[in-house]
């Protein structure tokens, strides 16, 4: 199909004038960053510092301090831990229930669909009474459960959907050849619903790296701290932020989400498409 | 397909970790919910409570904090999400027609979702400083207005910003979605429609909008659940200041239960809200369907 | 090949992790027999990015952990807010930490909650400690017969001035009440940048922030009981307070409590804000972020009730469930000489008689609020200190946004003050 140049123009240019409020905020942040501390309520303010006044301090600041490493560190082992629990329950229960009737089927599927709809933060209360009781309170793993619990669903959901598209056909030739049904799970459904579960892992990898809320009110430790714990306690209220300081760790914040992103984009697009209307 | 005794337990197998998650981790806070929201259950008694019948909720409903609270968390619903879906449609719509550069806009446009709901708020609440960048380039630059916009200082402010924050934070994830669902579109249709002599707009409200429905369906429940969820960015951006009136649900129920300790008003409130929402995506479900027939 | 890789790096990621995360754990088991390594939790509010915090975990635990090879210490700082929260919270759940430095004006609240150990009774050599310690500085840790903790250092607000500023505008540093007023009122304004300026900056509206005001011109929240507000905070004198900084504030005198505003020290020290009322750590504070800047300090401007600050201060206590001998090694030592003086340098008051002897406390700008602290005056100390400091300032915010005028809003309070206060 021939395309318009005249539009192709236009259309570039109403991409670019959106990017420019979607990008700008980004690039103050970084900006900031390298400015000298000093110069953040300067006179003029200036979106960018000068060439000559470009620092890395608040960087080399950040790099200094053991603890930012290890909250780093704690980000990713909740992250990783959870998203990978989720992954394998949620294939498993979603590959289930598009493929067999079992007692109660109906009842899970819609308690499924219902705890979907309840936002997670809603059960904070009842759920911090359950971390005291199951001594969860302080303790860097006993997040990750909780971060399962609440990605759970709507992975489920989202996997069953996946599932269905693909042809049963396999599984009875499976089947035939005397395979289990965990054969058939592992050598079937898991490599072809791949995409869908990494579109939906994308999803709950940025749930848990940047969960907030919940880390805050569970963790104490300044050393079990989850990075946006960390960016939040650094940031005073009324006393003097140091912007700069702050920045440059949301600067390294962002890098470990935007790998996951940049690598498994071809995932996410056709994850989506494939799953998120059929379910 | 028959279950022979086999499969059943391997079906079992299959299923227990996910149902133990569920039963632990969801089903008994839920039902704990339920039961606190009738006691008084705060600091002061929490090893004896007292059961207090339905005072919680008759607290929550007659509590004028709620009230604000609430209307605080409609109007960001309302305003958040029709924007990031509209805004997200047409970036998707203009990124469908554009043949060059697809990727690095998609990136780009995507940014703000993987950007952390902290760092974004600590971002916005830099930039709308009264004081702040924004109110400079506003003032002294084009000379919009003579005098500092106070962004985050009086109710509407706040509220704005932060519903500005979920729009901008929500493009991107909105444009993923109908990019992909714009491909699931069959050519074909197109085609047939121009042959009819249909313009764009036409084309966009007869055969692209039919054709997608699914997936707005889809964005609106997920979008308004989430527009309920908010919680970091107001917290982060006025703490509900002036005077709880930038409060969110969330953000005056988690100040009601850990700042305050009265969890059983904190169990009632949550309750309501579940509720609430479980009631509007029933009603986005049968609107739709509606609209099918 | 690819994936390997990322697979095995993801393992090793998570296999790392745990290893570093169960190092962090190991400590803190409750193992508590006497050879064995024990590690205490201190939660503390000296804020992540002050000076404080660096004499703390570079200079004084290390030096205490040398002292104390058994012991291990886990500091951990909060934000004020968040450290109150975190206390509530971890009550709830057993978690509490061994060791806490708390504002004073919490103690009475955690004592009603029964959380704190009385020290008195626990401790044998408790007379020996706090017979080194400021006797007035350890009344705010003891509630009836019994003494909750020890007093960790003391402060107040004065008044911090722009010494430019005021030398320009011709005027000499506030004394009464009416100087301060019309100081704020001189120097706010636009600067030659065309920047908006403000005479005086109030970071918050509690009770914290309002006492000053409201005790120097004759206010005051409770009776002298602390049995009754009625007639109290809404006794004309209060009001009048409130009125007043509500027409310094719609003059454009004042701000710094709402959400965009800029942060009291940076505002101070870029020439925006003119006064401040603060206390000894902002010397501190001032010097490293703002080093070539030059301030003034006097005494909070007198009104018809004097010059009245607040007092301020911390004391360290021990929570129950503590490891009490090892949290007591570590509480003696931080009341003691040597972590008094250090803590001096960043510009905390220190209460031990010997520190303040000492030349380093001699030497520090400290006179100006030791004179302060002679005349000012402790907030209420119930245990219902911290919802009535909540509820002043929502009330308080509804004046300065002219949502209520003064006596409306101070007429509802003292309602809500007599009720808390009677149950």
């Amino acid at each position: 199909m021939k395309k318009n140049i005249k539009t192709q123009i236009l259309c570039h240019i109403l991409l670019i004038a959106g990017l420019i409020v979607v990008v700008l905020p980004m690039l103050y942040m970084i900006s900031t960053s390298l400015k000298p501390n000093g110069a953040l309520y300067e006179f003029p303010p200036r979106f960018f510092p000068d060439l000559d006044e470009i620092t890395l301090e608040n960087y080399q600041y950040i790099l200094s301090q053991k603890k930012f490493y290890i909250n780093f560190l704690n980000s990713i082992f909740v992250s990783v831990s959870s998203v990978l629990l989720t992954a394998l329950i949620a294939s498993a229960m979603g590959f289930v229930i598009a493929r067999f009737n079992f007692p109660g089927k109906k009842f899970l599927f819609a308690f499924i669909v219902l705890t979907m709809i309840v936002p997670g933060m809603t059960l904070i209360v009842p759920q911090y009474e359950l971390a005291v009781k199951l001594n969860a309170i302080n303790s860097l793993a006993a997040l990750i459960p909780f971060y399962v619990a609440w990605t759970i669903a709507y992975s489920t959901f989202m996997i069953k959907g996946f599932v269905e598209n693909i042809p049963k056909e396999l599984d009875e030739a499976i089947y035939m050849d005397g395979g289990s049904v965990f054969t058939v799970f592992r050598h079937a459904i898991l490599p072809l619903a791949k995409p869908g579960i990494a579109s939906v892992s994308i999803f709950n990898f940025l749930t848990a790296w940047e969960e907030f809320p919940w880390a805050n009110t569970v963790i104490n430790d300044d050393l079990k701290r989850t990075l946006p714990i960390a960016i939040s306690g650094f940031f005073g209220q009324h006393q003097f932020t140091q912007w700069g300081y702050v920045f440059a760790l949301s600067v390294f914040s962002l890098v470990p989400i935007l790998l996951v992103f940049i690598f498994c984009q071809k995932f996410f697009v056709a994850g989506l498409a494939s799953g998120s209307v059929k379910g | 397909m028959k279950l022979t005794g086999k499969r059943k337990i391997q079906i079992g197998v299959l299923l227990l970790p996910g149902i133990l998650v569920f039963a632990i981790f969801t089903c008994y806070p839920i039902i704990k919910l339920f039961i606190m929201s009738f006691f008084e259950w705060n600091y002061g008694s929490i090893l004896d409570q007292n059961f207090i019948g339905l005072q919680n909720y008759i607290n929550v409903f007659s509590d004028e904090y709620f009230r604000t609270a609430f209307v605080n968390t409609i109007i960001y619903t309302l305003v958040t999400v029709p924007g990031q879906m509209i805004l997200g449609l047409l970036v998707a719509l203009l990124l469908n027609q554009v043949t060059r550069l697809k990727v690095t806009y998609r990136v780009l446009y995507y940014l703000p979702v993987i950007t952390s709901w902290v760092v974004a708020s600590l971002i916005f609440k830099y930039v709308f400083n009264t004081e702040g960048m924004l109110n400079y380039f506003l003032t002294d630059i084009i000379h919009l207005t003579s005098e500092n916009i106070r962004w985050l200082d009086t109710r509407w402010g706040g509220l704005c910003i932060a519903m500005f924050l979920g729009i901008w934070k929500g493009i991107g994830w909105n444009m993923i979605v109908f990019l992909a669902a714009l491909q699931t579109v069959p050519t074909e249709y197109y085609e047939a429609a121009s042959i009819d002599g249909a313009s764009s707009v036409k084309k966009f409200f007869h055969v692209t909008l039919p054709c997608i429905k699914g997936n707005i369906l889809f964005a609106l429940v997920m979008l308004t659940i989430g527009g309920f969820n908010v919680y970091t960015s107001v917290k982060m951006i006025t703490n509900g200041e002036p005077g709880h009136q930038t409060d969110m649900i969330l953000t005056w129920m988690y100040h009601k239960a850990f700042n305050t300790g009265d969890f059983g008003y904190s169990a009632a409130l949550s309750f309501v809200t579940a509720v609430v929402l479980a009631i509007l995506a029933v009603i986005q479900f049968r609107l739709m369907q509606n609209k099918d027939n | 090949m690819k994936k390997r890789a990322l697979q095995a790096i993801l393992i090793s990621m998570i296999l790392g992790t745990t290893v570093i995360s169960g190092c962090a754990q190991s400590g803190n088991g409750s193992n508590n027999s006497e050879d064995k390594q024990v590690t205490i939790n201190f939660w503390h509010n000296y804020s992540a990015q002050s000076a404080e915090n660096e004499i703390l975990t570079n200079d004084l635990i290390p030096q205490f952990e040398k002292e104390h090879p058994n012991i291990k210490v886990n500091a951990v700082s909060h934000e004020w807010a968040d450290l109150h929260q975190k206390i509530l919270i971890s009550a709830q759940s057993d978690t509490l930490p061994d060791v806490a430095r708390l504002d004073i004006a919490w103690i009475p609240e955690f004592q009603t909650s029964d959380i704190l150990v009385p020290l008195d009774q626990e401790m044998t050599d408790f007379e020996d400690v706090s017979g080194q310690l400021l006797e007035n500085a350890m009344d705010t840790a003891t509630i009836g017969d019994h003494t909750y903790g020890l007093a960790l250092n003391t402060n107040t607000k004065i008044l911090f001035y722009n010494k430019a500023a005021f030398e320009d505008a011709g005027l000499n540093a506030p004394v009464t009440m009416d100087d301060f007023i019309n100081a704020a009122e001189t120097l706010s304004g636009e600067n030659a940048n065309g920047q908006a300026v403000w005479g005086y900056n109030e970071p918050a509206l509690g009770g914290w922030n309002l006492c000053p005001f409201i005790w120097s011109m004759g206010g005051s929240i409770t009776n002298e009981d602390e049995t009754q507000s009625s007639g109290y905070i809404n006794s004309p004198e209060t009001i009048q307070a409130i009125e007043t900084l509500k027409q310094l504030y719609d003059a454009g005198a004042i701000t710094g409590w709402n959400s965009g505003d800029i942060p009291m020290t940076d505002g101070f020290g870029t020439g925006r804000y003119m006064m401040l009322l603060e206390g000894p750590w902002k010397i501190e504070e001032l010097k490293g972020a703002y080093p070539d800047f030059e301030y003034e300090m006097c005494e909070m401007p007198a009104g018809s009730g004097g010059s009245v600050s607040v007092l301020g201060g911390e004391d360290i206590a021990m929570f129950k469930g503590a490891q009490q001998e090892a949290a007591w090694e570590f509480m003696k030592f931080m009341t003691g000489a040597y972590a008094q003086e250090k803590m001096a340098e960043a510009g905390q008051i220190p209460v031990n008689t010997e520190a303040l002897d000492s030349q380093t406390v001699q030497n520090a700008p400290f006179a100006p609020f030791l004179e302060a602290i002679k005349t000012a005056q402790s907030r209420p100390t119930v245990s219902c200190w911290s919802e009535m400091d909540s509820e002043l300032s929502v009330a308080v915010t509804a004046v300065m946004n002219g949502e209520k005028t003064a006596q409306e809003a101070m007429d509802e309070l003292a309602a809500q003050f007599d009720e808390l206060l009677q149950s």
